[in-house]
């Protein structure tokens, strides 16, 4: 739906917006918001945000650290100016309309105060209560003052009131004792407060299935018995067994895993009926994880249905197969069954010939589902929407992320079942919802920071100003952190050196200030933390009296020294000099930086008048940006036009219909129909592109939406008879026809699919069989359809209709690529003959049509369009974006973005999922008038340059290139100061501000100074 | 290539291996890209992992922006080894 703002009425709204839920959904929703000049209230119910990402090990299909991946945004969200964290809090009530809510908040006390906790964790280590770890999954103990996981964000420890001694019984108080800081606030009451925004995103994320519940799986009653969130804390090197697998019934390292699926999906008796979209993939994960920590793992995994259907996921599949060797048995899991001796465990399955197999293995791990939370109803009550059947948020199909009631908007696994980069999509999906709603008030709740001049420090000799921090006893327990200040102090170019208890502490930060001014300090360095999360907090502590932010370094003596060095007092002391001498020496060398800024065209260039292309442009529009809408065909619609209903049974052409009539009657929209582009100039904010039909636009940024094709099919017979046909042409023939009576409709799955030379799951193909069995059996319950599959992948809620095909009389039959179906042409009918996996004989079916579920292809001329723009293409030539998990929408050059089939097969409710969230990134660029050049950025220097082009080879973002004097020229806005150009120079021509050579060097001299 | 069966000579070094002095302890600078291998030394602090404390860590940018001349640098310097990890 497009809203149509008239001006008065969006006076009204409120420039800010609510996200419900900080996990990585939540958190992509209120960074893209916050990033487009909207106000964010990030709300959530834990101490930390980071939900379930945050307790997984690695992801699929990349194998990439879950943490590493989610640690960066959980920074990103805690330190953005227009994000506001609640975290322990929850919506009690929303009153008010789309534009104007209001939202009472309470936030439970947390008895630690977050202005003073410095996240020392000395209060931890004194507490001595012990509970169960939930973050761990019980797998471990924690204190009842604690912190949920070692990179918590934000890193105040919180109070168990339940388990603490002092809100129990009135005793110890040793937290408060020990904590130098005063931090601990026994009097810390509830509060509750209320939120003026205009929009609301909910993002309140999942459960997981309680698995206790089969009881034949032994879970709660077996100790070998984990959950697949279990096995997940238990590789995770932050993990319980700090990554060593060890079993729980005797701390022994299990060789043999077993995992079985859909424990809680797809059973509607004790379970839950809908699949849970994820956990075939992560199990494939898993064990190829355990075989990596431990090569003689020997991992199987019995299962129903293999459904990897996302991006590059058989592949996956295919990878865990060959090389981890991990075998796959398809068959349901009767018992787990213990040896009460070893408290090994035997599996009793049927084997495919139908023998009846016991094998024993040490652990077993049971793939448990997703489900809605179990307050889900009255979540839903508080925010006055309507959820389905089972307590998802109810969306349509072609709305995915707009809930019931207007202006509130859901993302993630409250949905339905998905997994990461899906979340993600949909919270930029949901954020360009809000964007569209309230883009006029961007700026409006923001405040705007106001600095002083900075200090001309040009010239000057240095006068560095050292303060090494106590960190309470975190670093002065193990450092003596006064020796390493003394030392620091006869080190040239240092003026004063002295400690304080806790630098980063507000007390902390103003001395820091106060010192640059009484001693005329021109560069500081802190002997403290860790620069990745504190290195930002005193570069701003020290800008605000008119320092340039680089003339600063953060010597990390706490996790790199006092933490890793606990015990050895002496050398972690020595260490500790080195490191901070190394930081002086480099502090020496140290410069501004200028950081330069590009202006902004607020046009967007989008590629591809299909259904992604379409819903992107309106949804800029909407959001107040210009459009330029690019097809090389005569007519707006593409793929989608070729098809009547979802699977859900909403009639798309009428969608397709009204959303071209909005697309062609709208002014901002400027459509170059029959033409493409030909050449693209410039960088992000600052595009010129010309199209072929000579046309020429100037736009900030690319939204590549260029789709792909239907597969055309050779195989089965297609081109030999009539009565073969696709899903699609099967699709038209019962829209126009009534079906006669009694015929038999013979399906085949994956033609074209899931094979060399295209081995990637078509995704959408198992929903159109789906579709159009339903729609026959319902028109004609006489009418015989018969499946032939290798996986139905009727992921998520689909799977309703995968049941209901089966309730209908639809029948299934497996097949395997080595023995795939025969079609036989004869007078009358089509002879379909297969191999009978269960019967074990041949099955023969006299059919009237056979139906080829053909798959989805990339544009056949995709290599030559994306070498227009730079951009690269994974193995099956679909474009390849910046992140699979957390950038889904953006190309790894700035200012280009993706969505829609070119990125993947998917189906439509996915493709304006996508294309929507894609809106929303390039929104947040464009709403920016300036875009600031990153200070760490390589400088070329054109005098010592030989142009002999390795910089241009080697650099992953194309900043440096030809220029017009056929010289190497570099363009900074590209850059993003990796300093590969610089390290592959051999004229030294490139130098990376705040990373100089003679910066590096003058470190290195330092630390081998001590001969 | 070289026939499985030529005897390989035994390398012959121009110096005497130095005397090792009973508490050397080896000096060593590590080279971490900020955003992967210098995270992993954070967390390994986090998690207070215990390891030799005559390592060193220089944090750069990438771990493309190693550039072979800090290696030779150490190493002329007297550096008894180089960790570089990104």
């Amino acid at each position: 739906m497009t809203r149509i703002t008239p001006q008065q009425e969006s006076e009204n709204r409120i420039g800010a917006v609510l996200v419900v839920g900080a996990g990585i959904g939540g958190m992509q929703a209120a960074l893209d918001l916050a990033n487009s000049g909207l106000k964010v209230h990030l709300i959530n119910d834990e101490p930390s945000i980071g939900g379930t990402m945050s307790r997984l090990d690695k992801t699929f299909p990349t194998g990439d650290c879950a943490m590493c991946m989610i640690s960066p945004r959980m920074v990103e969200s805690s330190r953005h100016p227009n994000i506001e964290m609640h975290t322990m809090a929850r919506v009690l009530s929303v009153s008010g309309a789309e534009g104007n809510f209001t939202a009472t908040v309470e936030q439970v006390a947390r008895y630690v105060d977050a202005d003073r906790c410095t996240g020392c964790g000395a209060c931890e280590a004194k507490c001595p209560t012990k509970v169960f770890d939930v973050f761990n999954q019980g797998l471990s103990k924690r204190k009842a003052i604690y912190a949920l996981f070692p990179q918590a964000v934000p890193n105040t420890r919180a109070i168990d009131p339940q388990k603490c001694l002092y809100l129990t019984r009135d005793v110890c108080r040793k937290c408060e004792k020990v904590c130098d800081a005063d931090a601990i606030n026994f009097e810390d009451k509830d509060k509750q407060f209320d939120l003026q925004v205009g929009s609301i995103i909910l993002t309140p994320g999942l459960k997981t299935y309680q698995p206790e519940i089969r009881q034949e799986f032994g879970y709660g009653r077996l100790k070998n018995v984990v959950t697949s969130l279990q096995f997940e804390r238990l590789l995770s090197a932050s993990g319980p067994c700090a990554g060593t697998v060890t079993r729980p019934s005797d701390g022994g390292h299990p060789k043999r895993l077993a995992w079985i699926q859909c424990v809680g999906s797809r059973n509607s008796h004790n379970s839950n009926p809908w699949c849970s979209s994820v956990c075939c993939m992560y199990a494939a994960k898993q064990s190829i994880i355990a075989k990596e920590h431990d090569n003689e793992v020997q991992a199987t995994v019995f299962y129903m249905e293999l459904r990897a259907f996302g991006k590059d996921f058989d592949k996956y599949i295919d990878k865990a197969k060959n090389d981890a060797g991990v075998i796959y048995k398809r068959t349901m899991v009767s018992e787990v069954v213990e040896d009460p001796e070893t408290h090994n465990l035997f599996i009793h399955s049927v084997a495919e010939d139908g023998t009846l197999i016991n094998e024993e293995f040490d652990m077993v791990i049971l793939s448990i589902g997703f489900e809605p939370r179990t307050d889900a109803a009255d979540f839903a009550d508080i925010f006055g929407i309507d959820t389905d059947e089972y307590g998802f948020a109810k969306t349509s199909k072609l709305a995915p992320v707009e809930t019931s009631r207007k202006g509130v908007f859901v993302a993630g696994t409250y949905q339905g079942p998905k997994d990461i980069p899906e979340t993600v999509i949909q919270g930029s999906s949901a954020a360009a919802g809000a964007m569209a709603l309230l883009g006029e008030r961007r700026g409006t709740e923001v405040k705007e920071v106001v600095l002083p001049d900075e200090l001309d420090v040009e010239g000057e000799e240095s006068r560095i100003g050292v303060i090494v921090c106590h960190c309470g006893t975190n670093i002065a327990g193990t450092v003596d952190v006064q020796k390493v200040a003394d030392v620091a102090a006869k080190e040239p170019g240092v003026t004063h050196a002295e400690t304080v208890i806790y630098a980063c502490a507000p007390d902390g930060q103003q001395r820091i200030r106060d010192l640059i001014k009484e001693k005329n300090l021109n560069r500081v360095v802190v002997a403290s933390c860790t620069p990745r999360t504190h290195g930002p907090l005193f570069q701003d502590t020290i800008r605000e009296v008119g320092l340039n932010k680089f003339l600063f370094e953060l010597a990390d003596i706490r996790e790199q020294c006092s933490w890793c060095h606990m015990h050895d007092n002496e050398n972690a002391t020595s260490k500790a000099i080195e490191i901070v001498n190394m930081n002086i020496a480099k502090t020496n060398r140290l410069v501004p930086v200028t950081t330069s800024s590009v202006g902004v065209n607020h046009t967007a260039l989008v590629i591809g008048g299909g259904i992604a292309g379409m819903t992107a442009s309106l949804s800029l529009v909407d959001q107040g940006y210009a459009v330029h809408l690019v097809e090389r065909e005569e007519t707006l619609g593409g793929l989608v036009r070729n098809v009547r209903a979802n699977l859900e049974g909403d009639d798309v052409q009428i969608y397709l219909a009204d959303v071209i009539k909005r697309v062609q009657g709208n002014s901002a929209i400027t459509l170059h129909m029959g033409t493409t582009v030909d050449k693209v100039d410039g960088f992000v904010g600052n595009f010129e592109t010309s199209l072929t039909n000579g046309d020429s636009v100037a736009h900030g940024a690319i939204l590549i939406a260029s789709g792909g094709v239907e597969y055309s099919p050779e195989e089965y017979k297609y081109t030999e008879s009539d009565r073969v046909v696709t899903q699609r042409e099967l699709e038209h023939m019962l829209a126009e026809n009534e079906p006669e009576g009694g015929k038999c409709y013979v399906m085949v799955q994956c033609v074209g699919s899931r094979e060399e030379p295209n081995n990637y799951c078509s995704r959408i193909c198992c929903q159109d069989a789906l579709k159009n069995s339903i729609a026959i059996k319902e028109k004609d319950p006489a009418a015989q359809v018969v499946v032939i599959y290798r996986d139905i992948r009727a992921y998520g809620l689909k799977e309703d209709y995968y049941r209901k095909a089966r309730d209908l009389g639809v029948l299934f039959f497996l097949y395997t690529p080595d023995e795939k179906p025969n079609v036989e042409p004869e007078a009358e009918k089509l002879k379909v003959t297969f191999p009978g996996k269960v019967l074990g004989k041949e099955m023969v079916i006299d059919a009237d049509y056979v139906v080829l579920s053909t798959g989805l292809r990339p544009q056949p001329d995709v290599e030559k369009f994306a070498k227009k723009f730079k951009l690269t293409c994974n193995i099956d030539d679909f474009f390849l974006e910046a992140h699979v998990k957390l950038r889904p929408v953006d190309f790894p050059s700035e200012g280009f973005f993706l969505a829609g089939l070119a990125h993947a097969p998917k189906n439509i409710e996915e493709t304006i999922a996508q294309a929507n969230a894609a809106a929303a990134r390039v929104g947040a660029l464009l709403s920016h008038e300036s875009l600031s050049v990153s200070g760490v950025i390589s400088k070329h220097n054109r005098d010592l340059c030989m142009s002999c082009l390795a910089c241009v080879k080697h650099c992953p973002f194309g900043a440096p290139f030809i220029d017009e004097d056929g010289r190497v020229s570099h363009n900074e806005v590209k850059c993003t100061g990796c300093g590969i150009c610089a390290g592959v120079c051999p004229a030294k021509a490139y130098q990376v501000n705040y990373f100089r050579d003679d910066q590096i060097t003058a470190m290195i001299d330092s630390v081998t100074d001590v001969f | 290539m070289t026939a499985a069966t030529e005897k390989i000579e035994q390398p012959v070094g121009p110096e005497k291996p130095q005397e090792i002095p009973v508490d050397w302890k080896a000096n060593i600078v590590a080279f971490a890209c900020h955003y992967c291998a210098f995270a992993a030394a954070d967390l390994a602090g986090v998690m207070r992992l215990s390891y030799p404390s005559n390592v060193k860590v220089v944090r750069l940018p990438c771990s493309g922006k190693l550039d072979h001349s800090y290696i030779l640098r150490a190493f002329e310097r007297g550096i008894d080894g180089v960790f570089a990890a990104g």
